[in-house]
């Protein structure tokens, strides 16, 4: 009778010790395997907001590129083509300029290919947006489709100027 | 307090100190990060609750939301984060959907189509929504939401095993041919976050897609979700999308 407690504490010992030794386990990978700030506003890893900010924005929009070309700005800005950002036909600022200089030459495509894009008929279109059956246009021009031939009346930038 | 030291409230001190110095060591660092980010302090995610609106009537099929996106997000070739479908409805019936390249290049004349009594495009991306199915099957927390209302994917912890490509009743994801990991449309987040537009927004010759802010006072893209005739995508999956349709024809799926 006399050694009976020292026998059942032997017993609270050992589950005292696989307790602790388990939330040491679940504690210490939790640590080294949980990515920082995970759990912070939700089952994710709120670092990866942060990341997805810092990317860089290629696009400048229409004001960076009025910075360097007033002239053209203000002929585009006045004229059918206003609500097409430049970018739009050209390319993003991006590939243009780098560090607030020019890192190389502007991309545009000047075939007609560029223009049918938006002006060539097609059903779907809404019908009071201006389009055109390209190929019966040119021909009542004197024209054939190929290459810049719309740039020979239409200038992009004011396309219905001088007409 | 030390000359009252007994063997009973020695171990009461004992494991107040444990508890507290455990707690140190599990809050302290949560603590210093959650200050450090976001990295632009000027932006603050609780200020913000995004909505997104398509004009169907506006749409002329340029494709210049498809080119903007793909160069602002380095978009993968052969895949689309945006894309433009062009319907043909003949009657009551037949339904005829393309989407060639998914309208990066614009559409072409089709000359095959059945005479159709009506005929639109309509320009697809991520809803975004509320309710997301996409959340809510990864397995690793890689697919999450923001307290501005976006769903984005933290690439450097997706496993890429496409579960939420396929929840997506969209199909507004896809794995990276590169990473394997998946990908989908941010809304432009690097922009937003910035005050800029999304890039497909900002390219839109036609004011088809619009931009706006629930929280922010006299938004015109909210006053016109709550005062004219919109729909949302799939509805009656009750993911509670984002994006918002004017001009929404119920063929459209």
């Amino acid at each position: 009778m006399s050694d009976a407690p020292e026998r059942h504490s032997k017993h609270l010992y050992r589950a005292v010790i696989v307790i602790v030794g388990g939330l040491i386990a679940i504690f210490s990978s939790r640590l080294l395997l949980m990515p920082k700030s995970f759990g912070e506003h939700g089952w994710y890893r709120f670092d990866n907001v942060a990341e997805q900010m810092a990317k860089p924005v290629k696009h400048g929009g229409n004001a960076s590129c009025k910075s360097c070309h007033g002239e053209q700005s203000e002929q585009h800005d006045g004229a059918g083509h206003a609500t097409v950002p430049c970018e739009s036909c050209h390319a993003p600022l991006a590939t243009h300029v780098k560090e607030k200089k020019k890192s190389a030459d502007m991309k545009v495509e000047r075939t007609y290919k560029l223009c049918a894009r938006c002006h060539q008929k097609l059903e779907a279109r809404p019908k009071d947006f201006p389009q055109v059956v390209l190929k019966e246009h040119l021909e009542d021009q004197g024209e054939t489709l190929e290459g810049d031939v719309c740039l020979n009346c239409h200038q992009p930038h004011a396309p219905l100027e001088d007409l | 307090m030390l000359a009252k030291l007994n063997r009973r409230n020695f171990l009461e001190v004992l494991g107040q100190a444990t508890a507290a110095g455990g707690l140190i060591v599990l809050l302290g660092p949560r603590a210093t990060q959650a200050t450090t980010t976001p990295e632009d302090e000027a932006y603050d995610w609780e200020e913000h609750s995004y909505v997104y609106l398509i004009d169907i009537s506006k749409c002329i099929g340029c494709g210049s939301c498809v080119r903007g996106c793909k160069a602002e997000n380095d978009v993968p070739d052969g895949f689309y984060r945006t894309w433009v479908e062009r319907y043909a409805i003949a009657g009551l019936e037949e339904v005829r959907i393309d989407s060639p390249q998914g309208g990066l290049n614009g559409f072409q004349p089709d000359p095959t189509a059945p005479a159709s009594t009506k005929s639109f495009f309509v320009p697809k991306l991520c809803n975004h929504c509320s309710n997301t199915p996409c959340v809510q099957v990864c397995p690793v927390g890689a697919s999450y939401q923001t307290k501005d209302g976006l769903v984005l994917v933290d690439k450097d912890h997706c496993v890429g095993c496409g579960y939420c490509v396929q929840a997506c009743p969209y199909g507004s994801r896809f794995l990276d041919p590169e990473t394997h990991t998946a990908e989908k449309c941010t809304w432009c987040y690097h922009r937003i976050s910035k005050g800029e537009l999304p890039a497909c927004v900002a390219s839109c010759p036609t004011g088809t897609r619009r931009f706006g802010d629930l929280k922010r006072e006299g938004d015109e893209v909210v006053a016109i979700i709550r005062s004219q005739n919109v729909g949302v995508l799939a509805k009656e999956l009750l993911t509670k999308p984002r994006c918002y349709y004017l001009h929404l024809d119920g063929e459209v799926r």
